[in-house]
């Protein structure tokens, strides 16, 4: 028998890759720890460190608004989405109704159509409700997610029927039924739910570019992008571009295993 | 009829944000519809005139020059890295978790990286430079050149979604199929021609939709590095969507690209139906 080592020809390409997909968040951190407007990498090694791009972004004031916006604008939303799928999920799972199926297929059917392509009509909708510019604009449009409906229904539809018929017996309302039986028991697919929807809130761009046009509107991701495009210091935008990945990697450091499972469970896009 | 009451909230947000948009997309791409609200019947005109103009065909063209080359590039790297993860026992979660990194950051924020990467004086430069090469203008140079460094960034955001997918089709491939393979003496390369990629057929049929219809989408990475440019050379359909509406106010053109848009997402997932359809047995 040969003696098998543990690291392989498979962890010499893996660290390779690694290298892709790290290093670039690396720099990132060097270039925003820089001083401003001196030789950074690649040209030299900075000549010292300094948080000093951190605290300015940190006092600016836009910045801290747009942070407070993207922290509403993905919260708010995760809050109302995993409400509104449970429910509707619930009823798909367990409830007969009429139209009950029409109505499941054609939250379904709505995956084909690209966002783009309802783009113009979402935002003229939204410009004859007096929605432009406010954060009930830009949150609502966003809630009507078949993805999030879709999994709750798959996950409610496997739990035993039991466990509902002995709480109408026990004469529990429906709404009780909910709250104290369907959310408890739902909680593992509502946690990763979460994770998705605030990731796909957190990083969105186009609707939010469209909807938020005043600077005090902007979420962290348009502001960034204007940041990037006024002449603002390179150190300056890094710094900024840091500090609107941390939650990002703080749920990708805690929930890791949880995202990668799920995916690989659900097929669940972000 | 408890059960409508819990459907109704979702479904009024389907009613007003999709169904009415989706609908109001085909009806406004048959109009001339003006901010203030007024518009007027236009007939086909819109989808004319799109096939007309030399700007929309150059968008239709450059975004399919788009998709052509992001989609094998991600698919390989997604691929590889999937082949590589599933080799690997010691260390596997680390890596995984290493190589779906960038997935949980924005393309604003990918871009923003990139960007400074690509730059005449950024580091991928700097580093051919010691080799005596380049510079190279990765997102000012032709057309080629900047889509690939565009597709290059969104494979780089993106190739852990597919990854996954792709390792979870690895995982059900049963483990005896390559024994047995290794008992009649197959070789690597005949386990993976002969076992692994038909049977990691339906996963990869599944991403190469997937990242086709997203190839289709671009938008925030080009908004962010090259402002569709140089001289439109990265000019794409959502782009053109984007400068349609809410540069130029044409809401009624511009929602006709969106139905363009929507045409083509739909072609893609029939295709890939009829494919997959004729796949089983």
């Amino acid at each position: 028998m040969q003696r098998k080592s543990p690291i392989t020809w498979a962890h010499v390409i893996a660290t390779v890759l690694t290298l892709f997909t790290v290093t670039p968040f690396l720099a990132v951190l060097v270039l925003a720890l820089s001083p401003a407007y001196e030789p950074t990498i690649p040209v030299a090694w900075p000549s010292r460190f300094t948080i000093d791009n951190f605290i300015a972004t940190l006092s600016a004031a836009n910045f801290v608004r747009w942070t407070w916006n993207s922290f509403v604008y993905a919260g708010v939303s995760v809050i109302i989405i995993l409400l509104t799928a449970a429910m509707a999920g619930y009823a798909f799972a367990k409830k007969r109704f009429p139209g009950r199926d029409i109505i499941f297929w054609s939250f379904l059917a709505t995956l084909m159509v690209p966002v783009q392509a309802t783009l113009i009509p979402m935002f003229l909708l939204v410009t004859r409700m007096d929605g432009v510019d406010t954060m009930w604009g830009l949150i609502i449009p966003t809630l009507a997610n078949s993805q999030a409906v879709f999994l709750m229904r798959q996950f409610i539809r496997d739990l035993p029927n039991e466990l509902f018929d002995a709480a109408a017996v026990d004469g529990a309302g429906e709404w009780r039924t909910f709250w104290t039986i369907v959310l408890p028991l739902t909680k593992p697919i509502l946690a990763t739910l979460g994770i998705f929807v605030f990731l796909w809130h957190w990083n969105d761009f186009l609707w939010p570019l469209i909807i938020a046009q005043s600077d005090s509107m902007r979420t962290l991701t348009v502001g960034l992008a204007t940041l990037n495009t006024e002449s603002v210091a390179r150190a300056q935008v890094m710094a900024s571009a840091f500090v609107t990945v941390v939650p990002c990697l703080i749920i990708f450091f805690a929930l890791q295993r949880h995202l990668v499972s799920s995916i690989a469970a659900t097929g669940i896009k972000g | 009829m408890a059960g409508l009451l819990f459907v109704l909230p979702m479904l009024v947000l389907f009613v007003v944000f999709r169904f009415v948009p989706t609908l109001g997309a085909f009806g406004l791409s048959l109009t001339d519809y003006k901010i203030s609200g007024e518009f007027e019947f236009v007939g086909v005109k819109n989808y004319a005139d799109f096939f007309t103009s030399t700007i929309a065909r150059n968008a239709l063209a450059t975004t399919l020059l788009y998709a052509l080359i992001y989609v094998p590039l991600i698919l390989l790297i997604a691929l590889a890295s999937a082949l590589v993860l599933h080799r690997i026992v010691w260390g596997s979660s680390f890596f995984r978790g290493t190589l779906f990194l960038p997935y949980v950051t924005s393309f604003v924020l990918a871009g923003i990286i990139w960007l400074w990467i690509f730059d005449l004086q950024g580091p991928l430069n700097a580093t051919l430079g010691v080799i005596n090469l380049g510079p190279v203008p990765f997102l000012t140079g032709a057309q080629p050149m900047v889509l690939t460094s565009l597709a290059a960034v969104s494979a780089w955001r993106g190739f852990g979604y597919s990854m996954l997918i792709l390792l979870a089709g690895l995982k059900s491939i049963p483990g005896e199929l390559y024994e047995s393979a290794r008992i009649d003496g197959a070789s690597v390369g005949r386990q993976f021609t002969d076992i692994t990629l038909p049977l990691l057929r339906p996963s990869l049929f599944f991403v190469l939709v997937i990242e086709t219809i997203g190839a289709f989408q671009v938008f925030d990475t080009i908004y962010v590095m090259t402002g569709g440019g140089p001289a439109r050379a990265s000019y794409s359909l959502v782009y053109y969507l984007y400068d349609s509406g809410f540069k130029f106010f044409n809401f009624g053109y511009a929602a006709a690209i969106g139905v363009i848009l929507f045409v083509i997402v739909f072609l893609i997932s029939m295709v890939q139906r009829r494919v997959l359809d004729r796949e089983e047995p």
